[in-house]
């Protein structure tokens, strides 16, 4: 590490207020910077422009054809807008599957982050075990979306299933809940919350990097712990707590496996579970429409940049930035 | 380290509040645990009594399922394992170093356009992976990357390039917590942004790339569908491509197997996990800041 | 951004984008015309002695790879300048891979689809039309006529069946001797059926049988004896009212508790063989094909036995179990052709084989192969289907596009019905509505 630097004098002594430094901000060549920027983003252009932007053109490009995967990309048809007006005027299931995705994203992402949240806080603190504590946390989140995670949601959640035993202990009847159009969205839910690890070692990775002087000074001037949460922790951790935000609702909106493999791809039963990507996924895969579903993804990506456009909008009210930088 | 740092009061009436939380602690643990121990269970079950048996415990012990998962197929399941470790690491490594870079120049530098291109790269998060595939299939084929005498060339390259918006995004947001007074008094220094990159953000960037390394490894070790696309030969496979092998669902099954070798890929990402969560412990607050 | 959002409104947007797609799909067809183009002079059907590789993609378990392998050697020892690129997968990926290679025009010499996806296939002409190579490179002389038809498309021969199979109707043997209950018999009613069943839950406390109103291999049976058929040419081949008397018929099944609750027939209506109710004990009897039976036996430890789906048992038919195919854009399709004829016709091929991928198609050496099992479950199921093949009515035409649609859109309505969400009538008239247009 290079702490020969970070420790030497001049980072201490600017360790003044923001203003005294900006007030010393030398007026170097923005030209050096913005070249140094663009040397620095390189990488990320060649993906973009070399890897990422020519598929995600080409698919917007289909979005206005017929394309349907068996037949040669070139012979597919273009139909105007076809696709997009049948998606809002003719396809149930369309809408079907937009009422489940915004009903789960509405629910699961903030108890998902509320949980990752807490069990942070808790395991914070350094102590003999917390790093196990941290990992048998997170151990759900390992497991991914595979077959064997399917099996054993079924039979936690089924008629027999060992939901229905606990809930039996205190004499209340359970449902068949995964397989029972009214409640298998929520056992999805409550799948999306269990593997809330990704969010929590964000917080946790988050807290870390508060400043401990921070909490000294407040414990100082004579903060409480309830004080020193809101008035420290929470601003210094509120760009995490935005960027967790922001990626579990997208993450919400694109929940596709977990859906898939609860309900062994076909968002049932009844299509109670069938999540938006699941149903673009059965679309473009199953009965070969790509078009349509390419359609459908761009519609997505409208609809989520929006919310994301709104999130990064009210986040300058919120989000506590410590460059001082306001964008 | 943190330990010795928090306030003495809040240290004194430690012993009691540690018992109570640990109490919390290990009931939601049992909770959120139950449903792994069931999986562990039933690695243990034999075949008529996985669709039977829907109890913790196996009624007939049939550890054979751990021999025969691991040589289920012609190629022993070490080689799957060690097929993912291999691209799980260099996709670790690729996405530390390129999501890096290109987190400090959104971050930190004024370029133009810097605020269009950071709406492009939040605009790669949101197109669904679905719709992506063929095109990207039959660009990677332009190419030359497919099906040639090393496969996993498609599933790495785009990772050295950043194109895993997710980890750009994660480490601009930690990258704006740390003050820029470090830079400043840098520049003051005389230190090119070259130079403030290499001696403050690298060092103090410390908890957003343990962070990214884990995801990274943890995503890639179960990531299905590229991994199917792109990978055609048995040995070559990786772990989520060779247990979706153990269940041919309207043919032959072996869900013991499954299940087994479901458990065992467990094992390596925990380790990766409770190996690097360390590391988030000596974050920034040793680092330097308090001199 | 926000131009790109809109690019319809302009038409240079529009002119670029094409533009993009040309270029990526002009450089592939490029290459491969040239490719083409060059194998194609040299002639590989002309010098015999030519070295080829033939990709072969299919779907399986590690014990169908072992007996395709063995197969495969087998024809490599007789041709030795064949070699062989062999992918398999699980049926989980499977058509996600097929179709990516498809769509770069990568399709693997020889590969497997079935029923659910032949037409799918067949109409984008992916796969190649064999019928001039019907009676020379290959031989379907000792196949029954109905299973050379049912892999004929639009006139086209593009499926070979690898194997055969016939609906089965499998019950657990165990619980039924155990409790003094008659077993059920071929061309037993439907509703002598649903009594049988009723009286079976009445006294085992497990319900008699799996509601299989949400199955198309039922449906399409007991449409066949009501003297309709699922399709007719890229048509349905029945009415709403058709499928509201089969959801009725089933909801007066449930109604007599002869079926169990909506929650567990959901539970069955998947194709996973492990999850089939006879298997899991939530049900006396479950609709499947008949060659799964050995499977279905390893997954419990009480006997099983199969008989024919209730009412006339001559509206079932010899089915093709899976299909090989040869690649229509595949250089060596003539060799594909006679490893196909090697894999269907050569005795030492079928006895690899075995029934893995249904009853042998070469009925000469289904029965000498039939003599050689042991395996009693395997034995029961190559009987009561060769029993069966004697009253084998005419096959149905291969199910068209938008059959996979169907299949899916069916489930979806008899579990509305099912769970009390909709109405048998209405259900049926819904499900009409969804399919019809996605059908041709």
């Amino acid at each position: 590490m290079a702490l020969t630097t970070a420790n030497s004098p001049s980072v201490r002594a600017s360790q003044g207020t923001g203003a005294s430094a900006k007030r010393r901000r030398p007026r170097r060549g923005p030209q050096r910077e913005g070249l140094a920027g663009y040397i620095f983003l390189s990488p990320w252009l060649i993906g973009l422009m070399g890897i990422t932007a020519i598929p995600m053109l080409l698919s917007l490009y289909l979005s206005f054809t017929n394309y349907d995967v068996l037949s040669p990309l070139g012979e597919a048809e273009w139909v105007g807008l076809a696709n997009y007006k049948r998606m809002f005027t003719s396809d149930p299931s369309y809408w079907r599957s937009v009422t489940v995705t915004v009903s789960f994203a509405l629910i699961a992402v903030p108890l998902k982050l509320a949980a990752a949240l807490g069990v942070a806080l808790l395991l914070n603190k350094a102590w003999r075990g917390v790093g196990l504590f941290r990992g048998l946390f997170y151990l759900p989140s390992l497991i991914g979306g595979s077959v064997a995670l399917a099996i054993v949601w079924v039979n936690m959640f089924n008629r027999e299933g060992a939901f229905n035993g606990f809930l039996a202990i205190f004499g209340i009847e359970g449902k068949p809940w995964v397989n029972d159009p009214s409640w298998a969205l929520e056992t999805l839910m409550v799948l999306a919350i269990w593997q809330f690890g990704a969010p929590m070692v964000i917080f946790l990775a988050g807290l870390k990097q508060v400043p401990t002087e921070l909490y000294e000074a407040a414990s100082v001037d004579g903060a409480g712990r309830f004080r020193q949460f809101m008035s420290v922790t929470l601003p210094m951790l509120s760009p995490v707590i935005f960027f967790n935000l922001v990626l579990e609702t997208i993450n919400g909106f694109q929940g596709f496996t977990a859906a898939f493999v609860l309900s062994d791809g076909t968002g049932g039963p009844v299509d109670s579970t069938l999540m938006y990507t699941l149903n673009l996924y059965l679309k473009g895969w199953r009965e070969y429409e790509m078009g349509y579903a390419s359609a459908m993804a761009w519609v997505f990506l409208l609809a989520i940049g929006i919310i994301t456009a709104v999130f990064f909008s009210t986040g300058r009210f919120w989000v506590h930035y410590s460059d001082g930088d306001d964008r | 380290m943190v330990a010795s740092t928090p306030a003495a009061s809040r240290r004194r009436s430690g012993l009691g509040r540690g018992v109570v939380r640990t109490a919390i602690l290990l009931l939601i643990l049992a909770v959120v645990l139950y449903p792994l121990i069931w999986m562990v269970g039933t690695s243990f079950k034999g075949q008529t009594e996985i669709v039977s048996n829907t109890g913790v415990l196996p009624g007939d012990f049939t550890p054979g399922n751990y021999t025969d998962g691991w040589n289920h197929f012609d190629v022993s399941f070490s080689r799957f394992f060690l097929n993912s470790a291999m691209v799980a690491l260099l996709t670790v490594i690729g996405n530390a170093a390129s999501c890096l870079v290109a987190a400090y120049a959104f971050a930190r530098l004024r370029f133009p356009l810097r605020g269009f291109w950071f709406a492009v790269m939040i605009g790669t998060l949101l197109l669904p992976q679905h719709v992506l595939t063929i095109p990207q299939y039959i660009l990677f084929k332009q190419f030359g990357w497919v099906g040639g005498e090393w496969p996993y060339i498609p599933l790495l390259v785009p990772q050295f390039l950043a194109t895993e918006a997710f980890f750009v995004f994660l480490m601009v947001q930690f990258m704006r917590g740390i003050p820029r007074e470090l830079d400043e008094a840098a520049k003051i220094d005389g230190a090119s942004p070259f130079g403030i990159f290499r001696y403050v953000m690298l060092p103090l960037s410390r908890p957003a790339l343990v962070t990214t390394a884990i995801f990274s490894f943890i995503w890639t070790w179960n990531e299905f569908f590229r991994q199917l696309v792109y990978l055609s030969d048995l040995s070559d496979y990786t772990i989520p491509v060779a247990m979706t092998l153990f269940i041919d669902s309207t043919g032959q099954s072996a869900i013991g197997p499954m299940f087994a070798m479901s458990v065992l890929s467990l094992l390596p990402v925990f380790l990766f996990f409770v190996a690097f969560q360390r590391l988030l412990v000596e974050g920034i607050n040793t680092s330097g800041l308090k001199g | 951004m926000s131009t790109e959002m809109h690019p319809a409104t302009g038409n240079s947007r529009r002119r670029l984008l094409r533009g993009i797609a040309a270029v990526a799909v002009a450089l592939p067809l490029t290459f491969g015309a040239a490719a083409c183009g060059g194998d194609d002079n040299e002639g590989s059907s002309t010098d015999a002695n030519k070295p080829v590789e033939l990709s072969v993609f299919y779907w399986g378990s590690e014990k169908r790879a072992e007996l395709t392998q063995t197969a495969l050697d087998a024809y490599k020892a007789k041709n030795p300048n064949v070699s062989f690129k062999i992918t398999w997968q699980a049926n989980q990926g499977y058509a996600d891979k097929l179709a990516t290679l498809a769509a770069s025009g990568d399709v693997p010499d020889l590969f497997a689809t079935d029923d659910n996806m032949l037409a799918d296939f067949a109409t984008r002409n992916v796969t190649a039309d064999l019928n001039e190579y019907k009676g020379n490179k290959l031989d379907l002389s000792k196949f029954p006529p109905s299973l050379v038809e049912y892999g004929t498309v639009d006139g086209k021969l593009v499926g070979i069946a690898a194997g055969e199979n016939t609906q089965g109707l499998v019950y657990n043997k165990t619980l039924l001797t155990t409790n003094a209950l008659p077993e059920p018999t071929t061309g037993m009613t439907w509703e002598a059926f649903i009594d049988w069943a009723a009286q079976v839950t009445t006294k085992t406390k497990v319900p008699g049988t799996m509601d299989p109103s949400a199955d198309y291999k039922a449906f399409w049976v007991w449409l066949r004896q009501q003297g309709k058929d699922l399709y007719n040419g890229k048509q349905f081949g029945f009415t709403a009212d058709d499928v509201a008397k089969w959801f009725t018929l089933w909801k007066g099944a449930r109604d007599k508790k002869a079926t169990p609750t909506a929650d567990i027939i959901h539970e069955g209506n998947v194709t996973d063989i492990s999850k089939q109710l006879v298997v899991t004990g939530k049900a006396a009897t479950s609709f499947v094909w008949a060659n799964q039976m050995p499977e279905l036996k390893k997954s419990t430890k009480d006997d099983l036995g199969v008989v024919a789906y209730p009412g006339d048992p001559s509206a079932q038919w010899a089915r093709a179990a899976m299909y090989w195919n040869v690649a229509n854009s595949s250089d060596n399709k003539a060799v594909a052709v006679d490893v196909i004829n090697f894999l269907v016709n050569d005795e030492a091929a079928v006895t690899a084989l075995g029934t893995d991928r249904g009853l042998p198609s070469n009925m000469d050496l289904r029965a000498k192969f039939a003599e050689t099992v042991t395996d009693p479950a395997m034995k029961l199921s190559i009987q009561v289907e060769n029993d069966l093949a004697s009253k084998f009515g005419k096959a149905p035409q291969v199910p068209p596009k938008g059959h996979s649609t169907f299949r899916s859109e069916l489930v979806k309505a008899a579990e509305n019905v099912q769970f009390g969400r909709a109405t048998p009538e209405k259900a049926a008239a819904d499900l009409i509505a969804v399919v019809q247009p996605k059908l041709g």
